[in-house]
């Protein structure tokens, strides 16, 4: 383990989303703790920056600190999957990607529907990243009998979620939620229905079309979401602690409606991947222009000889560009209160396979800032919208504290260097499995180091210590 | 904006994985170079010995019987050292992936590999980790490139200008679109050689495809799917069948084949109504008294055995021109 640190981080565009923060101001700390954070333009500039995006200026610094990152849905495969990754291997990406904070899902194998397996899934060296561990909501993951849940929070489950595959029977959904509601914490639900996905490959729509390969409908999430708010709505009358948080959304039309039911003040939250914001099914054709550089009359590419990477294979799977506007529209109206990685490693003989038969999921908790930031590059998302979607957002959904910029706190921060770029590889990723789409495109945005817990996290190799230590 | 991808075609040319993004001068050329493979079959050497040497493997995954007897006849009047790989007794069985099959089989000196799979893409994997040409010869809904050339060689015989172009001709095809690979090919070749064509079936196995007709309306063709065979006959140059894939067929995808043959089976009072002209294709095999009835298979209207004879020359094009690109 790493000293705790003590330095100075002088001109940096600093965000401290708790305190609502933003601007060019200095940061020191002392034996691992934040003791200053100076502003240069004073608070209140710093407040209404804040409110304005965050964006830095030209003629702001490029090299940013940020609190360091939560993410709500990751799988780190551990136990019975551990050749794909472990908690050793993903806490090393998870810092390398800026994350301090990982809530993991419990499909391992067996599932985490006991004790015993939720917490040999968080055992291990995790490079000073906190894991929070997510218990199944049923028995085996089967959808048949209510996991128990109490027993579960006090061994210190932070939700209940059967993800990987929905909780098809809605007398057990109900009662899941029921149960997480006495417990004081959310279920999470991944919205599939699949007596209509079942099979699919792909998006239905014109790529699905043109590649012949098996749809999965939009109709697939929407009717899933439809139902799981219509059981929320009865549940809340009677157990009004109720939550409910759908994971991974991925079409407009569920957007929508949950934007909806979010009016009618229902307890529900959602999140979207950073593969659903920033990719299309058209890279499946080959085509990897980011979604909001695809125009809405886009004429369909013939397809290159990177057709069919696996890598692309998903659950849900990846939408048009239409989509992937809406999920965008989503964090900055505040209808998603999260980007969720879905970090899902899979081993080499489970993806370099043909595309159908792959496994589902993409490895992505060390490109997520990136793709992101690609996104606040070309003007999609503010600094403010995308900080608060990685800290403060998925902090509520857990019940956790944001340990934010701010004079006082243990220091756990990522200093970014936004102007910078990297390309992901097997040289460059700290993961266990490379399973991204992302392999070898330049991505904006560098993160330096990761600090937890007032100690040094994740270095960037051979980089300049932006920052000057004190002895 | 239209961003301008590199086709298939243009950077790979020593694979054969679609017609996708084949102009039409590259479809000119393999129509001519079929046509003096045609000359060489009927030349008293029956062949020649061009691909000398050069190991072509055909690698099946599904079951095929004119497309591989077809490309292994093309391959032998080549010259070429053919081999048969059979996946039932191979180590496939075993659980070997299609990396591994590929890689082995070039280590074994296959230079080409004709490859038959159940699922789409699998051609793309497999030219990802083989050094030498991967000929796709059907995978899964997707593509079926040399098919779709041989139509397009039967058709622009039959039909075409002087430069065999397809320009003004109406092409219908019928039936189960949403698994076929051949129309998926067809529909590029086709368009690209200036033809329209009339799309139907019905609707459960023509989902998605009103929207991948328009998809070609910057073609020198057009696409159209309608929702009933008089309209698609009506006045057509040409029909193709195809065939109703009960291997592939779910639930509620179709109720009797009876019911099919009564709403979409070409039968000839229906052609003799409706498209008194029209010649008759099918991708084979047939299920004669589903989709096409005996009298118009067998009957003068039918190019279907044309077709099968077709194939022959058209793969040693393909073959010829992949082994030329890899050397080149």
């Amino acid at each position: 383990m790493t000293d705790l640190l003590t330095a100075n981080f002088a001109d940096h565009w600093v965000l401290d989303p708790v305190a609502g923060l933003a601007g060019v101001a200095d940061v020191s700390l002392v034996a691992g703790q934040i003791v200053s954070v100076t502003w240069r333009d004073g608070e209140a500039a710093a407040r209404a920056c804040w409110a304005a995006g965050a964006n830095p200026g030209p003629g702001d610094p490029t090299v940013a600190l940020l609190p360091a990152l939560i993410d709500l849905h990751a799988h780190f495969r551990q136990p019975g999957a551990n050749a794909s990754e472990e908690v050793e291997s993903g806490t090393r990406a998870a810092a390398h990607g800026g994350y301090g904070t990982v809530a993991l899902m419990p499909n391992t194998e067996p599932a985490a529907d006991n004790v015993e397996t939720l917490q040999a899934a968080i055992a291990g060296e995790r490079h000073s990243v906190r894991l929070l561990p997510i218990a199944a909501a049923t028995v085996g993951r089967a959808g048949t009998q209510v996991s128990d849940v109490a027993a579960l929070v006090k061994a210190g489950a932070v939700a209940i979620s059967d993800d990987g595959s929905p909780i098809a029977d809605r007398a057990i959904f109900r009662a899941a939620l029921l149960a997480a509601a006495a417990a004081g914490i959310p279920l999470i639900e991944h919205c599939e229905d699949p007596t209509l996905t079942a099979g699919g490959e792909a998006a239905d729509g014109l790529v699905a079309s043109r590649l012949g390969l098996r749809p999965w409908p939009a109709a697939g999430e929407l009717r899933a979401v439809e139902s799981a708010i219509a059981v929320l709505r009865d549940v809340v009358v009677t157990a009004p602690t109720a939550r409910l948080h759908l994971t991974h959304l991925s079409t407009a039309a569920a957007l929508a409606v949950v934007r909806g039911a979010q009016g009618e003040g229902l307890p529900l939250t959602c999140d979207v991947t950073p593969h659903h914001i920033a990719l299309t099914d058209g890279w499946i054709a080959g085509d990897s222009r980011w979604a909001w550089e695809v125009p809405v009359d886009d004429e369909f590419l013939v397809p290159t000889t990177a057709a069919f990477d696996s890598n692309l294979r998903v659950c849900p799977p990846l939408r048009t560009m239409i989509d992937a506007f809406a999920c965008r529209e989503a964090l900055r109206n505040g209808t998603a209160l999260a980007i969720g990685t879905d970090h899902a490693p899979h081993s080499r003989e489970k993806k370099e396979v043909e595309f159908g038969l792959a496994a589902n999921g993409i490895a992505g908790i060390e490109t997520c800032l990136s793709v992101a930031l690609s996104a606040h590059r070309a003007g999609e998302l503010s600094l403010a919208t995308i900080v608060a979607a990685l800290t403060t957002g998925p902090a509520r959904l857990l019940a956790i504290t944001t340990t934010s910029v701010t004079p006082g706190a243990v220091a756990s921060f990522v200093q970014v260097d936004l102007a910078a770029s990297w390309r992901p590889s097997r040289a460059t990723l700290l993961g266990r499995s490379i399973n991204t789409p992302l392999l070898g495109r330049q991505l904006r945005g560098v993160v330096q180091l990761t600090v937890l817990e007032g100690r040094l996290a994740y270095q960037r190799p051979r980089a300049a210590f932006c920052a000057t230590m004190v002895p | 904006m239209v961003t301008q991808a590199v086709s298939v075609g243009e950077r790979s040319r020593r694979h054969l994985l679609d017609v996708a993004g084949l102009d039409w001068r590259s479809l000119q050329k393999l129509l001519a170079s079929a046509g003096e493979m045609q000359q060489l079959l009927d030349s008293p050497a029956g062949g020649s010995d061009a691909l000398r040497g050069v190991g072509v493997t055909t690698l099946f995954y599904e079951p095929s019987t004119r497309t591989r007897i077809s490309f292994e006849a093309a391959a032998a009047a080549l010259g070429a050292r053919v081999t048969t790989f059979s996946v039932a007794t191979s180590s496939v069985g075993k659980g070997e992936s299609l990396i591994d099959t590929v890689r082995t089989l070039g280590a074994l000196r296959s230079q080409v590999i004709v490859l038959r799979h159940e699922r789409a893409g699998a051609p793309w994997l497999a030219a990802r980790h083989f050094g030498g040409s991967i000929v796709n010869a059907g995978d899964g809904w997707h593509a079926h490139p040399t098919q779709a050339l041989l139509d397009l060689s039967v058709l622009s015989r039959h039909l075409g200008d002087q430069n065999g172009s397809l320009a003004g001709r109406r092409i219908a095809i019928v039936g189960d679109l949403l698994h076929s690979r051949v129309v998926r090919s067809n529909l590029h070749t086709l368009t690209t050689a200036g033809a329209t064509v009339v799309l139907t079936g019905p609707a459960s196995l023509t989902t998605g495809f009103a929207e991948l007709a328009a998809s070609f309306r910057n073609t020198p063709g057009s696409v159209r799917l309608v929702g009933s065979i008089d309209e698609a006959l009506s006045d057509a140059d040409a029909v193709m069948a195809l065939r109703i894939q009960r291997e592939r067929l779910t639930a509620g995808e179709l109720n009797s084949l009876e019911a099919y043959r009564a709403a979409w089976g070409l039968t000839e009072s229906r052609l003799a109504a409706l498209a008194p002209r029209a010649l008759v294709l099918h991708p084979g095999p047939m299920n004669e008294g589903v989709e096409i009835d005996p009298d118009v298979a067998d009957g003068p209207r039918s190019l279907v055995l044309e077709q099968v004879r077709a194939g022959i020359p058209m793969r040693m094009a393909v073959l010829q021109q992949v082994v030329a690109e890899a050397r080149a």
